[in-house]
């Protein structure tokens, strides 16, 4: 122990001593079983359903159960189910709860609850969405049952209601399941593995968890979000550090425990560090993302993109974003995530190989390209897309376009990627942000990769080959149509330039070498944590 | 005991003037440069130093630097070497060059604010002083604006608009010159009833003659020295706002900028902090010894209250 | 007595109703909508109407800022648009922490730079004043931020006597309470220690040539009772007044010493809520740190009369 904590602690003793307060090894217990996380970002609300932020999604695991989850295959497993009955139609898909799950208020969970949470879910996620689109009816059969009706057989059920992917489908008391889906809950009570502590939220600063006496974990090992969820703490203190300087001496002077996102080049100093473990975070890593406007000039037309597509150097990106650790990072000629079992680079030649930046530059004149400023959105406040920006601003200056960089919070790039007026009136050219792994390893949440024009995600892009080909990848009725499917995708996707991949990235994550049972994955995961 | 008399002071005696006996040595005046130099050392070490801050700056591209903004992102976050003499940034570019080059805008916002504020404010003190039914209302709501502490002030108006190098002159100008109007209100008050200004009055003169003539000289000197103050001020206020990420772009250099970039890895890689630190903290050092010099040659009395 | 304390405050009311309308209109007239930021990426134009209206947003200027003034004054700030949480409450939490740093600042400014100016003056053209106003030019000169990150570097990560960052609430520990807030404290005190010196000579050596100083010394009075009975006292006068004007330095600087040094206080809130554009919390702050920096000169004026009975007023 160190000389500042020694003198803290016989003198805390001491003083709780001298008022005769609580036994010594009471205060050392208690201060084990309390675990401070630094996460990778402000959690200023907390509606999982409302707020599309990874952090939020990644605290509400903590709070809100699932009627599935995913293991780390990506597979849904039962969670909150104890058993489902699918039709032979495939058409009436009944769920059955398992016994003694209670909310943290000391309620049952009952099907009316289930049905509320599932009803406020659907309007905001795009797999919900399509669900509703084909429902005829959901109802709580008993308390226990719940039955949804559909009109044509949707196979990816249990993965819907299973999935990570934001937003989660979390199951809510009913009265809290009412609120409007474009509002703000304002009660965070749910039958997760840990309570909210609300009186203790400081937004910005600290969010507190506790564990929740009633919950009962799986008898099978938690892995990911499948299995039995055991808590090993009493407490989580999340605690908010916007400055990574200030998180990285934190966490070597044992002021906190586990740091979410360490930024790569603190990274050397923390492993030399005998008390700090440092291992990848995500194995499914993160795509970085060049995201287009289609529905305006310059990149309305398809040869101004692929003039960007030619130019772009990867390479550049990726050591930007992750600096000079080469095994962190991978050339990416493809929407999908490697290593994962559906991964293909067909149709991303366009990605390999040498940059031609003189061909890139007659392709853009083609276009009809004639000097309009490209209005580039970039987030300041997160690292990443940070970086991104600025090679970005060179990227675009090398070939010759006039750039207009706007500098700003990633809550203002949230807001003004919305707006689809031309650029000169609020509108934008290209924003830059980057997707988990696990979102992108098939079509089946990748609102991204979407071409359907209006109602595709910002950017707007209109790929009806694309959407062709994902539709496709849907019927498909194995695993080799669903490869074939994928393969076509990726090609009708570079070929229109939906987006453009900036390269396949990893990170790291660092806790102190007391604390055990930390796993890498798209959440950090907090079951089986224990710290000595 | 017998005083000697030196053949100067003899031939002196004999012309008729009176003698003063060698009993001080003369004083010896320094004139010229030197002299100036021992009497306002102050002004001329100030002086001197932002003098070469300025060619530096002037001279940025012929001082053996590269393209602020050229990246490459193989080559980041080297220590100084003989390729990057301060080393390089996150995304592979020079520190040396865009240190150099920041020293143009982080001057440029440190003068164009002195020079706005200062003739924002001499304006509305001028007409505070003068125009009796709009002092106090005038006086009120530069209070109020004095009452919102300054950083904040210049945050919240850059948050109304996109960074850049224009606004945030105007947002730092905005947050000073009511000061400046106060201190030119209180000049110009005074001023006011002084008996030859009265006279001034008296005789006809009009207004504006009387401000021309009377008042405005005496509100140089104070403004001057005020104005760099206001320069020193602004130049760490922009610091500021970079490192709270509401100042220029990243794409123009600046002092605050490179800091703000670096701000993540001052335990690995102190250099990317440490050099436009030294560079701001010795511009900054260098305006505030030019302006006590200033107030000192300017007001002998006022260099005692400050 | 009484009669001045009331007609100050009187006073001070048309100066916190421009700063009201000021901070009121300041961001009525800022960019974007912030029904489309609450509403979310998947609102549909009905949805960030509806939010819109709910919000209050589409009713004229004067209408919402009488109502925004009468809630004021009935001491409710309104609601965060980003947390739900009543802007009171907000502030309320942070509150601590901030308020610890600036007192602690405070106290450590003043007990070191006012002996240090006095000793000055003392001393005035020797090479401890020298240095001592060399020191002092040299506090105004570097940024907050710097003077933060080497405090840290050197007394928390090298030398491990303080920690990095954090706070501990003055429930939980004197001692803790304290080791948390010395680093920031100091690093914030730079300047106001350099401002507070400097005034303090520069006023000290004014009295130091009144008569009655030259008096006392002829009576045979020791140095000290001189500096300290008679001196100072009659220097205080402009002392205070930099003490008060300083306060908007350390408001200002205490947003960034918060970043540095992680603490959950005031500034970092207002550094969130600006970027965030959460309009209520953003007016809330700057309202409270207008009212406290009034308050503060109003004190300061209160104590002008127990140091000086030739100011009456």
């Amino acid at each position: 122990m160190d000389r500042r904590n020694f003198l803290k602690s016989s003198l805390s003793v001491g003083a709780l001593a001298a008022s005769g307060g609580l036994a010594a090894p009471a205060i050392a217990q208690g201060a084990a079983k309390t675990l401070k996380f630094v996460p990778q970002a402000n959690l200023a609300n907390f509606d999982p359903i409302w707020g599309t932020q990874y952090v939020v999604r990644n605290a509400s695991v903590l709070v809100w159960d699932t009627l599935y989850g995913v293991d780390s295959k990506l597979e849904p497993q039962r969670q909150m189910v104890e058993g489902e009955e699918v039709s032979s139609d495939g058409l009436t898909w009944t769920f059955k709860l398992r016994s003694g799950l209670k909310f943290h208020d000391g309620e049952p969970v009952l099907a009316k609850d289930v049905v509320a949470s599932l009803k406020r879910w659907c309007p905001r996620d795009p797999m919900g969405q399509m669900i509703k689109a084909i429902e005829k009816e959901l109802v709580a059969v008993d308390d226990k049952t719940v039955k949804w009706v559909l009109s044509k057989p949707f196979p990816k059920m249990k993965f819907a209601l299973g999935k990570n992917n934001t937003p989660i489908a979390f199951i809510m008391p009913e009265r809290i399941a009412k609120t409007d889906p474009f509002k703000q809950i304002t009660e965070y009570v749910g039958s997760g593995p840990m309570k909210f502590a609300q009186k203790e939220w400081v937004p910005g600063a600290k969010a507190v968890f506790e564990k929740f006496a009633d919950y009962q974990p799986r008898s099978e090992t938690a892995d990911w979000l499948a299995g039995g969820k055991v808590i090993l703490l009493d407490r989580i203190e999340w605690v908010i550090m916007p400055d990574p300087a200030t998180a990285s001496a934190a966490l070597q002077g044992g002021e906190v425990d586990w740091w979410e996102t360490p930024i790569p080049d603190l990274i050397p100093i923390l492993k030399r560090n005998r008390n700090i473990k440092v291992d990848i975070a995500d194995p499914l890593g993160n795509v970085g993302s060049f995201r287009l406007n289609h529905m305006h000039p310059p990149f309305n037309n398809v040869k101004a993109r692929r003039a960007v597509q030619m130019a772009l150097n990867q390479e550049d990106y990726m050591r930007a974003v992750v600096g000079s650790d080469d095994s962190l990072w991978q050339l990416l000629p493809s929407f999908f995530t490697p290593g994962t079992p559906y991964y293909t680079d067909v149709g991303g030649d366009i990605l390999k190989g040498p940059r031609n930046l003189e061909a890139a530059k007659k392709l853009l004149a083609e276009s009809g390209y004639s000097g309009q400023p490209v209005t580039c959105l970039v987030a300041q406040d997160q690292a990443p897309l940070k970086a991104m920006g600025e090679v970005t601003a060179d990227l675009l200056k090398k070939l010759g376009m006039t750039v207009d960089f706007v500098a700003t919070d990633w809550g203002t790039v949230g807001q003004r990627r919305a707006s689809k007026s031309p650029p000169g009136q609020g509108g934008w050219g290209m924003f830059h942000t980057w997707h988990a792994g696990a979102d992108c390893a098939t079509p089946a949440a990748y609102n991204a990769l979407r071409g359907n024009g209006d109602s595709a995600w910002f950017g707007w892009p209109n790929s009806p080959n694309t959407e062709k080909e994902i539709t496709s990848w849907f019927e498909a009725k194995n695993a080799e149509e669903e490869k074939a499917a994928m393969g076509r995708i990726n090609k009708a996707a570079m070929d229109d330039v939906i987006y453009i991949p900036t390269g396949f990235y990893k990170g790291f994550q660092a806790w102190r070498s007391n604390v055990s049972g930390v796993v890498g994955g798209p959440i950090p995961f907090f079951w089986n944590v224990k710290k000595a | 005991m017998t005083v000697t008399v030196s053949p100067a002071a003899e031939s002196a005696v004999l012309a008729g003037e009176p003698e003063l006996p060698d009993i001080l040595p003369p004083v010896k005046q320094r004139r010229g440069i030197t002299g100036f130099i021992y009497r306002h050392p102050a002004i001329a070490i100030g002086g001197a130093m932002l003098s070469l801050l300025i060619l530096m700056a002037i001279f940025a591209p012929l001082l053996g630097t590269t393209d602020p903004a050229a990246l490459a992102p193989s080559k980041r976050t080297r220590p100084p070497s003989a390729e990057y003499w301060f080393g390089s940034d996150m995304m592979g570019r020079d520190i040396y060059s865009r240190v150099i080059y920041g020293a143009r805008v982080s001057l440029i916002v440190g003068f164009a604010v002195a020079i706005i504020a200062s003739l924002a404010g001499l304006v509305i003190g001028l007409v505070s002083g003068f125009v009796r039914w709009a002092d106090s209302i005038i006086m009120r709501i530069m209070d109020g604006m004095m009452s919102i502490p300054p950083i904040l002030l210049a945050v919240a108006l850059m948050a109304l608009t996109r960074g850049s190098v224009p606004n945030v002159i105007a947002a730092i100008a905005i947050a000073e010159f009511p000061r400046v109007a106060r201190l030119v209100r209180g000049v110009v008050l005074s001023l006011r009833e002084q008996p030859y200004v009265e006279a001034a009055v008296a005789a006809g003169t009009r207004t504006p003659m009387i401000i021309i003539r009377h008042i405005l000289p005496n509100t140089i000197a104070p403004l001057t020295v005020q104005a760099t103050y206001i320069c020193a001020s602004a130049m760490i206020t922009e610091s500021i706002l970079s490192f709270i990420g509401a100042g220029t772009p990243p794409i123009i250099p600046s002092w605050g900028n490179i800091m703000a970039d670096g701000r993540a890895l001052w335990q690995v890689k102190p250099f990317i902090v440490f050099f436009p630190a030294i560079f701001l903290s010795i511009t900054v050092l260098a305006v505030n010894l030019l302006g006590d010099g200033l107030r000192d040659a300017v007001d002998p009395r006022m260099a005692k209250r400050l | 007595m009484l009669g001045f304390i009331a007609r100050r405050i009187v006073a001070t009311i048309p100066v916190m109703g421009i700063v009201a309308l000021f901070v009121f209109s300041l961001l009525y007239i800022a960019p974007g909508d912030p029904a489309v930021v609450i509403a979310g990426d998947q609102a549909t134009p009905q949805d960030v109407e509806r939010i819109r209206v709910s919000l209050g947003l589409d009713r004229p200027f004067l209408e919402r800022f009488g109502e925004w003034s009468w809630r004021i004054l009935h001491g409710d700030l309104g609601t965060s648009m980003f947390t739900g949480m009543p802007v009171t409450q907000l502030i309320g939490q942070r509150l601590e922490p901030t308020l610890s740093l600036m007192v602690l600042t405070l106290i450590l400014s003043i007990v070191v730079a006012v002996p240090i100016g006095v000793l000055a003056a003392w001393k005035a053209g020797s090479w401890i004043d020298r240095g001592v106003m060399g020191f002092a030019v040299f506090g105004f000169s570097v940024p907050v931020f710097v003077v933060g990150y080497v405090l840290a570097y050197v007394f928390a990560l090298e030398l491990e006597w303080f920690p990095v960052q954090g706070y501990t609430p003055l429930s939980e520990g004197l001692w803790l309470w304290f080791e948390n807030l010395v680093l920031p404290a100091i690093a914030l005190g730079c300047v106001y220690i350099a401002l507070i010196a400097r005034i303090t000579r520069a006023s000290m050596l004014e009295v130091l040539q009144q008569d009655y100083i030259r008096t006392a010394r002829a009576k045979g009075l020791g140095q000290r009772p001189i500096l300290f009975l008679h001196a100072l006292k009659n220097a205080a006068v402009p002392i205070v007044t930099v003490i008060g004007i300083g306060m908007a330095l350390l408001i200002g600087g205490a947003v960034v010493t918060e970043s540095v040094f992680a603490i959950p206080g005031l500034g970092r809130l207002t550094i969130d809520a600006i970027l965030r554009r959460d309009y209520p919390v953003i007016q809330g702050i700057v309202l409270l740190f207008s009212f406290v920096y009034v308050l503060v000169n109003l004190i300061v004026d209160l104590v002008y009369t127990l140091l000086d009975p030739r100011i009456r007023y």
